[in-house]
C-alpha cells in the first residue's frame, strides 16, 4: 500500500523461481473466484438494474435515472432517509454519551466487579436480533406487554394503557430504546479498551495534582478518546444505514410510515412488489451513503492499524 | 517514586479543578484506602444498569411457567407450580433444534469459506508483493466497502437462475463471500508484522512456498485465526436479511427465521406461551456465550470494526 520500492527485489527473485507464480495463482484464487461471484458480480447487477425498468417477468428497459427520480418523489423512501439520520442522531447523541459513562466509570474503578459487569454489558450485543425483536415485543406488548403489566401492578393507568408499538408516536422510540438496550454494549467494549489503553502515568499525575474523576474524565479521557469516539460516531450511522432486523422484525415498518428503514423500502421494493428497479436503485443510494462514511473512517485513521 | 512523593508534598499550586484528593493511586491500592462515597453510588448505578439489562431475559422465567388464567390475575407472583406445557407448546411452534442445526453447517461452512481464501489472500498481499497481487488487493479492498444490501436483489436473480437459492451452501458462500475482503485485511496486516527473516531462513533451509505458507506461516498466524473463527461464526450466527431472502423453505430455515416466523404466525396475547418461547430461543446463545464470552469480547475488540 505504501512502498513501492519493495517490489523490486521481489522482482528480481520471480525470475529465478518458477514455483511462486503458481503459488500465489493458487493462494489468490478461492478469494478472488468468491468475491467475483458474489460480490462483484451482483455489484456490476446492481448498477446495471437500477437503471433499467424490471420486474422479473416482463423484459427489462433501459429508462435512465428514472428510478432514481421516482425514489426522491417516494414517501416511502424518503421517510426512510429521514429516519437513518435522525436514528444516526440519537444514537449519537444517547447511546454513545451512556455508553461513555458505563465505560469510563467501569474502568474508573476497577474492582472484583469490573469484568462480570463488562460481560453483562456486552450480552445483548451477542443475542442474534430475532431474539432482540422477540424480546422487544416482549417489553411493549399492547395486552400482556412486560411494560403495561408493570403498569397495572403499580396503579399507573397512563403505562398500562399504551400501544408501544401501534402509536405512530412512539413506534420508532420504542425500537430505538430496545436497540439502545442492545447495541450499547459494542462501545461500552471499544471504549474501555480504549480507556485502558491510556498510559496509567497520565492519571497518577492527575491525582497527584488532585484532579477530580470528573475533571480527568473531562481533561484528559475525552481528549485521548476524540478519534474513538469519532469512529463510534461513524459507526453508529452506518448501522443505521444498514438498520433492518428490528424494525422489520417488531413492526415490519408500520404503524404507517413511522418505523420504515432505507433497509425496508429496499426489502419491499424488491421482494414484496417485485420491483428490482428501484430497489437496485435504493441499494445504489445505500452504498453511497456508506462509502462516504466509510471513507470518513478511513480518512480519520492516523495508522492504518487503528483502523483495523 | 520517589520523585512523585516528592512531587506529593509541594505546597501551594492546585489543579484547575482540584479536589481534596492527593494520595497515590498505587500507595491507595496497598493501603486499603477507596474512593468512598462517590465509588459506591457510581457502582449501584452500574449495578441498576446491568440489571436493566439482564431483567429482561429473567423475568420470563416469572411469567413462563403459568397457566394464562394464573397470568392474568397474578403476572408478578412466583409460579406456585412448575408447567412445563407452555415449554412444550413453545418448542412445538418454534423447532428451534432443526433451526439450530441449520444454523450450525451456516456457521461452519461460513468458516470454511472464508478463513482458508483470506489467508491465503491476506498472506500473498503480503508477502508476494507484484503489481498484480497490489491491484487484486485493491479489488479485494473494494470489496469492504460494500454493505450487503446492495447486492441482494442481483444475488437473489444469480441464485435463482443457479438453482442454489434455498439451499444451505447458497446462502453460507454469500456469507463468507461478505466477509472475506474483511479478513484478507486483517490477514494481511497480520502477516506484515511477521519479521520477514522468518520466511527467508525457512526457503534457505529448502522450503518451498507451499512447505513455508503451511508449516510456518499458518501455525503463526494461529491467534488471527481464533478470531476469525469467533468473528465468522458469530456473524453468520446473526444473520437474518440473506437467509431472509435466499430462503424460504421451512425445513433449511435457520434459528432466526424460525424465531421470526414465530413472531409473526403467534402474537403476544397468550403471554406465558410466548415468555416460553423467548426462553427457548435465547437459550442457545445465552449457553455459547457463557462458555466463551472472554473470547467473545476478546475478539470483538481485536478483531474490531465491521458492524
Amino acid at each position: 500500500m505504501k512502498k513501492k520500492a519493495s517490489t523490486h527485489p521481489l522482482a528480481k527473485r520471480q525470475k529465478r523461481d518458477p514455483g511462486r507464480k503458481g503459488f500465489v495463482f493458487l493462494c489468490v484464487l478461492p478469494a478472488v473466484l468468491f468475491l467475483a461471484i458474489f460480490l462483484y458480480y451482483p455489484i456490476e447487477e446492481t448498477f446495471r438494474l437500477s437503471f433499467v425498468k424490471s420486474t422479473g417477468l416482463s423484459n427489462e428497459q433501459y429508462v435512465g435515472v428514472d428510478n432514481y427520480k421516482k425514489l426522491f418523489r417516494d414517501e416511502e423512501f424518503l421517510a426512510g432517509l429521514r429516519h437513518v439520520f435522525s436514528w444516526a442522531f440519537w444514537s449519537i447523541i444517547i447511546q454513545l454519551p451512556l455508553s461513555f459513562f458505563i465505560a469510563f466509570s467501569l474502568t474508573y474503578y476497577s474492582n472484583k466487579l469490573t469484568k462480570p459487569l463488562q460481560a453483562i454489558f456486552y450480552l445483548p450485543n451477542v443475542l442474534p436480533s430475532a431474539i432482540t425483536a422477540m424480546l422487544g415485543k416482549f417489553m411493549f406488548a399492547p395486552n400482556y406487554g412486560l411494560l403495561v403489566e408493570l403498569g397495572k401492578a403499580l396503579g399507573w393507568d397512563w403505562l398500562a394503557s399504551v400501544d408501544f408499538l401501534g402509536d405512530p408516536n412512539l413506534a420508532f422510540w420504542s425500537i430505538f430504546a430496545i436497540a439502545t438496550w442492545a447495541y450499547s454494549g459494542f462501545y461500552v467494549i471499544y471504549l474501555m479498551s480504549r480507556i485502558e489503553q491510556i498510559p496509567k502515568d497520565l492519571r497518577e499525575a492527575a491525582e497527584l495534582d488532585g484532579a477530580s474523576m470528573w475533571c480527568y474524565a473531562r481533561k484528559i479521557v475525552l481528549p485521548e478518546l476524540n478519534y474513538p469516539l469519532r469512529i463510534c460516531a461513524i459507526l453508529c450511522t452506518v448501522g443505521s444505514l444498514k438498520l433492518f432486523d428490528l424494525p422489520n422484525m417488531m413492526t415490519t415498518g408500520g404503524p404507517g410510515n413511522t418505523t420504515v428503514t432505507l433497509g425496508i423500502t429496499l426489502y419491499r421494493h424488491g421482494f414484496i412488489n417485485w420491483n428490482y428497479g428501484k430497489a437496485a436503485a435504493i441499494g445504489v443510494v445505500i452504498f453511497v451513503l456508506s462509502l462516504i462514511f466509510t471513507i470518513l473512517q478511513f480518512s480519520l485513521g492516523k495508522k492504518e492499524d487503528e483502523i483495523l | 517514586m520517589k520523585a512523585k512523593l516528592f512531587f506529593l508534598y509541594l505546597p501551594g499550586k492546585r489543579a484547575p479543578c482540584s479536589r481534596h484528593r492527593t494520595a497515590n493511586l498505587a500507595v491507595r491500592r496497598k493501603t486499603g484506602i477507596h474512593y468512598g462515597s462517590s465509588e459506591i453510588i457510581i457502582t449501584f448505578i452500574l449495578i441498576v444498569m446491568a440489571l436493566l439489562v439482564v431483567l429482561p431475559l429473567v423475568i420470563p422465567l416469572l411469567f413462563a411457567f403459568k397457566t394464562q388464567l394464573e397470568f392474568a390475575y397474578h403476572p408478578w407472583a412466583l409460579p406456585q407450580t412448575l408447567r412445563w406445557n407452555n415449554f412444550v407448546e413453545a418448542w412445538k411452534a418454534i423447532r428451534i433444534d432443526k433451526g439450530l442445526l441449520n444454523t450450525l453447517i451456516v456457521c461452519l461452512g461460513a468458516i470454511l469459506c472464508t478463513i482458508p481464501a483470506s489467508v491465503s489472500a491476506g498472506y500473498v498481499f503480503a508477502r508476494y508483493r507484484s503489481q498484480a497481487t497490489e491491484i487484486l488487493f485493491y479489488a479485494v479492498l473494494v470489496g469492504y466497502f460494500v454493505p450487503v444490501q446492495m447486492i441482494l436483489v442481483p444475488l437473489y436473480r444469480m441464485e435463482v437462475s443457479l438453482k442454489i437459492n434455498d439451499t444451505l451452501y447458497g446462502l453460507f458462500m454469500p456469507i463468507a463471500a461478505c466477509s472475506i475482503p474483511f479478513w484478507t485485511l486483517i490477514y494481511r496486516s497480520f502477516f506484515r508484522n511477521i519479521p520477514r527473516e522468518m520466511a527467508e531462513s525457512a526457503s534457505i533451509d529448502g522450503a518451498g512456498h507451499w512447505r513455508t505458507f503451511f508449516s510456518i506461516m499458518l501455525p503463526l498466524a494461529r491467534p488471527a485465526t481464533t478470531l476469525a473463527v469467533i468473528q465468522v461464526f458469530m456473524g453468520a450466527w446473526n444473520d437474518y436479511l440473506l437467509s431472509l431472502i435466499l430462503l424460504s423453505d421451512q425445513n433449511k430455515f435457520t434459528m432466526q427465521l424460525r424465531i421470526a416466523s414465530f413472531l409473526n404466525s403467534y402474537g403476544t396475547d397468550r403471554m406465558p406461551r410466548y415468555a416460553a418461547a423467548v426462553i427457548i430461543s435465547a437459550i442457545p446463545t445465552l449457553i455459547l456465550y457463557l462458555i466463551g464470552h472472554r473470547w467473545i469480547i476478546r475478539g470483538m475488540l481485536s478483531g474490531a470494526i465491521k458492524e
